[in-house]
């Protein structure tokens, strides 16, 4: 076989994995979402409903992606210049909630906060509610997309090395200075790119939310909850496709704006060979 | 004495890699702290700077101790292996950072890094991105940024390591010319002895964490206190039992009343010609010659030759 040929042919094959796998299903959801007319969809969309569940998931996220970007930064800095006892069991500790199944976050949230859990009798009766309520959900939410910023920040720190930061402590900077305005700016874009998953995941978790709301429609439904009960439920196909559609739409944006800043950064800044 | 240390100690768990230096800096100098890799001198300089914590031992500064401040607080300048420059920052920000750090106002900033600038010649580079460097001018950067403070010492961590040759050579005799210029007390480390023996006016041998001996250059090289300092400085050979430069002896026809041998090899190597004889005794010293007595002496493998120091 020629090199010309081989090349063509790894490329048709990774062109076509990747279309029947992402380009083909979102290609489908656009069309079916748009098929009975902008206005149908916008209708849809602005059902009380789908409203609520775009609001609930909106709130989750505004809640979960600062508290948890701001937890895995300080961790990944931790973890990266001190190494202490028991670092590598707190790394792991990390990845357990992305490395089981969400279900099993959410199953194990609602034991341990149900009248019967360890902490759920003493909450219950002090009239703090964590289940079937917004608060459960967010905690759900926190722990399926804990490590993401952490597992992005943590490489990047230890290729940057600690040199700069020492450069800027001989220089008379104290510790805030320097994380503010060495170690966060050489870390930027694995934040981001952290930050970027974090929401991707925070408005598309379904299995523990599912398990700690209670599905109830109008008060504790997130977007994708709201879009399985249309699907699942009660037979609204345009409901669960326009609500799709938002979802997919947020993400994909998310994750445009995020390689487009980083290549208008890369023409800026040839990497330091 | 600018810098003056005493028993200087630091161990990573059963290793010992400074041990129990005490060694005075003067003034002023241009100090080479030179050694194999592996010999603790980085680590030393990472104790003066106060980035490495000692277990034993004083750091003294001008007189004042040190021993318990913190790096940021010492007033040193600390040029890093690979310069450490910021990468997000212009050269100019890099520059002024220290000074921001102090709190110096706008125009007093603006000022002191434009003649620093110049100092560097890096005039036309105030806003390129380190990334736009080569390393000789990273490097100019970041002795900029460290002089900014006005330090009062500089220290040098493998200053040339990461450079060229050709580069290597001009900067080497930039630093000596800038050192001249501002007479900070400055401290560099490196294991190149020919680096060292070109720059510094005071040496530092270390070996295996401890110093072998100090002094000027010329002496060291000169008067070797131990067999390492010797074969580290320059080439030895073994003649009549002891370890000589190759240098210092010198061959001449035979029967001139020395000790004879063989020619076994020669190497020539542009200027300087390598001969290897071969003595009765089993010795086989070699000699270092210009190409000129080389040429004088008109020998070849397997020639006669008798062989004695230069007087």
């Amino acid at each position: 076989m020629s090199h010309d040929v081989r090349k063509w042919l790894v490329r048709v094959v990774v062109v076509g994995y990747l279309g029947a796998l992402v380009g083909l299903p979102v290609g489908f959801l656009f069309d079916k979402a748009l098929a009975s007319g902008l206005h149908a969809f916008w209708l849809e969309v602005t059902k009380p409903d789908a409203l609520a569940a775009l609001r609930l998931s909106a709130e989750v996220a505004v809640v979960a992606v600062p508290v948890n970007t701001v937890v895995g930064i300080a961790a990944a800095v931790l973890l990266a210049r001190r190494k202490f006892f028991g670092s590598r069991a707190l790394t792991t500790l990390f990845d357990v909630p992305v490395a089981v199944s969400p279900i099993i976050i959410g199953v194990a949230l609602v034991l341990a906060y149900s009248r019967i859990g360890w902490f759920g009798a003493w909450l219950t009766t002090h009239g703090v509610k964590i289940l079937f309520s917004p608060v459960g959900i967010a905690m759900a939410t926190m722990a399926v997309s804990l490590p993401y910023v952490l597992r992005s920040v943590l490489p990047v720190l230890e290729e940057v090395g600690r040199d700069q930061e020492q450069a800027a402590r001989t220089l008379g900077a104290g510790g805030l200075r320097i994380f503010f305005q060495v170690t966060l700016p050489a870390i930027r874009w694995g934040v981001l790119y952290g930050v970027t998953l974090t929401i991707a995941r925070t408005l598309g978790e379904f299995g523990a939310v599912l398990i700690v709301s209670g599905n109830i429609s109008g008060r504790t439904q997130t977007l994708p909850i709201y879009i399985f009960d249309s699907w699942d439920q009660n037979y609204d196909f345009l409901g669960a496709f326009a609500g799709a559609l938002v979802l997919a739409t947020i993400s994909i944006v998310a994750l445009v704006i995020l390689s487009t800043l980083r290549s208008r950064e890369r023409k800026l800044h040839v990497d330091l060979a | 004495m600018s810098i003056s240390l005493s028993h200087l100690t630091k161990r990573y768990g059963s290793n010992v890699v400074v041990d129990d230096v005490s060694v005075e800096i003067p003034e002023g100098s241009l100090t080479a702290v030179l050694g194999p890799s592996g010999s603790g001198k980085s680590t030393l300089l990472k104790l003066i700077s106060g980035l490495e914590t000692l277990d034993q031992g004083r750091v003294v500064i001008e007189g004042d101790d040190v021993t318990n401040v913190d790096p940021r607080h010492r007033d040193i300048g600390f040029c890093f292996q690979h310069y450490a420059p910021f990468r997000h920052m212009t050269v100019s920000r890099n520059i002024a950072f220290g000074l921001r750090v102090r709190k110096q106002p706008r125009d007093v900033i603006a000022a002191k890094v434009a003649e620093l600038l110049a100092l560097v010649k890096l005039e036309n580079k105030a806003n390129a991105y380190p990334a736009q460097l080569s390393g000789g001018e990273r490097q100019r950067m970041a002795l900029a940024r460290a002089l900014a403070i006005e330090p009062r010492v500089l220290l040098l961590d493998e200053p040339f390591g990461a450079l060229d040759a050709l580069v290597r050579t001009e900067l080497r005799q930039w630093v000596k010319e800038l050192h001249q210029q501002i007479k900070v007390t400055t401290v560099l480390v490196t294991h190149d002895q020919g680096e060292a023996m070109e720059v510094a006016d005071q040496l530092l041998i270390m070996h295996q964490g401890r110093i072998e001996q100090d002094g000027h250059p010329t002496d060291i090289y000169e008067r070797p206190a131990t067999e390492f300092v010797q074969g580290f400085l320059g080439p030895t050979t073994i003649f009549k039992g002891s370890a000589v430069r190759p240098h210092a002896l010198e061959l001449e026809g035979p029967g001139a009343g020395a000790i004879e041998g063989a020619v076994t090899s020669i190497v020539e190597l542009g200027f300087e010609v390598q001969v290897t004889v071969l003595l009765s005794d089993g010795s086989m010293p070699w000699v270092q010659l210009s190409r000129n007595e080389y040429a004088a002496l008109g020998v070849g493998v397997g020639s006669r030759i008798s062989i004695r120091e230069r007087d």
